[in-house]
């Protein structure tokens, strides 16, 4: 089997975590539980008949001053940027902090994901993709289960590739 | 004489007029409590059963509200309640932890001054008694060994003793702690090597792309931790001398196995 360290990043209270918990636990938790620091999970998916073990680093959210620990980059194999559909905040900077990721990690590419879809209607969804100069590899929603499992086989083809 | 009582009657009556007036208003009064009082108790009854069932939920929490106010304002007095009962019960556990420590020694006294312990000890030059029964009531085990490698925190090979559900999830979250405490503390060119917590001694030995942690539980001394480090640095050296080992799980276990836990090993190997 072929363990890879992957992470996931974004600012603070997009819903990584939720995306962990549903993709890893298959639930989804109403309560807010801050996350400090790094929590790290761990979970086999299926690629193609190959077995990939994703040891998901879910570091911590910030607001962009909060300093996080440079070597919680490292080793990585694929990186996914999460940004709240809902709050223009969490993605107005996405070419910094992507580039960012890029320069702490050493990763050529990281999947870029849109969460929290349920609170969007379709139009304000549509203007949102379209306000975003980059492309989004994927819209989900936590909450809803809506693409979760999709985003992190994603993550999963990256960190094999 | 019959006219005479007639008179004593009329007399008696012109007489008495206020006092038979207070005596009907309280034999009333008396009526009208009896038959409240008839009323009133079924009632009365079917509220304190009520209240009875109801109590816990209804007064429950500013009970314990109250409770909490009055411990803390009179902590004294409640620490003056508390204390014989607590003393006797903390004395009677302290006793029998004392029966089975002395136990305990005794035993390893009278194996480590055997004649033929002595005789060991002195041609190996060791010489502190103290800490040689302190080191044998209690050894020190090796709980866990995880070899992991460096900056992606994944598991490459483990031994444990005990039952951890995701050791992928400790390596990655031992990783992740150690990255922290380097980080914060800015030292980039030193590693984490040890933590410890309650029984527990967690001790990391860093290398250029792994690192190998051991949990070891019992009393750690310097001797101990000496001859525990010569044999990872011993693990290690192979490690890195044959990479496959990196790339092989049960190979490297196998390799943990054989050079941390000889006698464990050869043992399960003869199909003791």
């Amino acid at each position: 089997m072929i363990a890879k360290k992957v992470l996931l990043v974004g600012n603070f209270g997009v819903g990584k975590t939720s995306l962990i918990r549903r993709f890893v636990l298959n639930e989804f938790s109403e309560d807010y539980i801050s996350t400090i620091g790094v929590r790290v999970s761990t979970k086999v998916v299926d690629l193609d008949g190959e077995q990939v073990k994703m040891m998901i680093w879910d570091v911590a959210g910030t607001s962009g001053d909060e300093k996080i620990p440079k070597s919680y980059f490292l080793g990585a194999s694929a990186a996914m940027y999460v940004f709240d559909l809902s709050r223009e905040e969490t993605y107005n900077t996405l070419d910094a902090q992507l580039e960012m990721v890029k320069g702490l990690s050493g990763l050529n590419e990281v999947v870029l994901v849109g969460n929290k879809k349920d609170l969007l209607s379709e139009a304000e969804l549509a203007t949102v993709i379209e306000q975003i100069t980059l492309t989004v590899d994927l819209v989900t929603s936590a909450k809803e289960d809506d693409h979760v499992e999709d985003a992190f086989i994603a993550l999963a083809k990256q960190a094999i590739s | 004489m019959e006219n005479n009582a007639k008179k004593f009657e009329l007399l008696k009556q012109l007489l008495l007029a206020d006092e038979r007036e207070d005596l009907r208003r309280l034999r009333e009064e008396i009526l009208e409590y009896e038959k409240f009082h008839g009323k009133v108790n079924p009632i009365i009854d079917e509220k304190i059963e009520e209240l009875r069932r109801t109590f816990p939920e209804e007064f429950g929490g500013t009970i314990t509200e109250t409770i909490k106010v009055q411990i803390t304002e009179s902590q004294e007095d409640v620490v003056e309640a508390l204390y014989p009962i607590l003393g006797k019960l903390v004395k009677k556990f302290i006793i029998a932890e004392i029966a089975k420590l002395s136990d305990s020694i005794n035993q390893t006294i009278s194996s480590t001054f055997s004649p033929k312990q002595i005789f060991r000890r002195f041609m190996k030059g060791e010489s502190s008694n103290a800490g040689a029964v302190l080191q044998e009531v209690f050894e020190p085990t090796i709980e866990e060994v995880f070899v992991i490698e460096k900056d992606s925190g994944l598991l490459v090979g483990s031994y444990s003793r005990g039952n951890i559900a995701d050791k992928d999830m400790v390596s990655g979250m031992l990783t992740a702690i150690k990255s922290f405490a380097e980080d914060a503390f800015n030292k980039e060119a030193q590693d984490l090597e040890d933590i410890k917590f309650e029984t527990f001694q967690l001790s990391m030995m860093n290398y250029r792309s792994v690192y190998i942690a051991t949990a070891t539980s019992g009393m750690v001394n310097a001797v101990y931790k000496d001859a525990l480090f010569d044999q990872i640095n011993e693990l290690a050296e192979k490690i890195l001398r044959n990479r496959n080992y990196l790339s092989n799980e049960k190979m490297l276990n196998e390799l943990i196995e054989a050079t941390l836990f000889k006698e464990d090993y050869v043992a399960k190997r003869q199909g003791r």
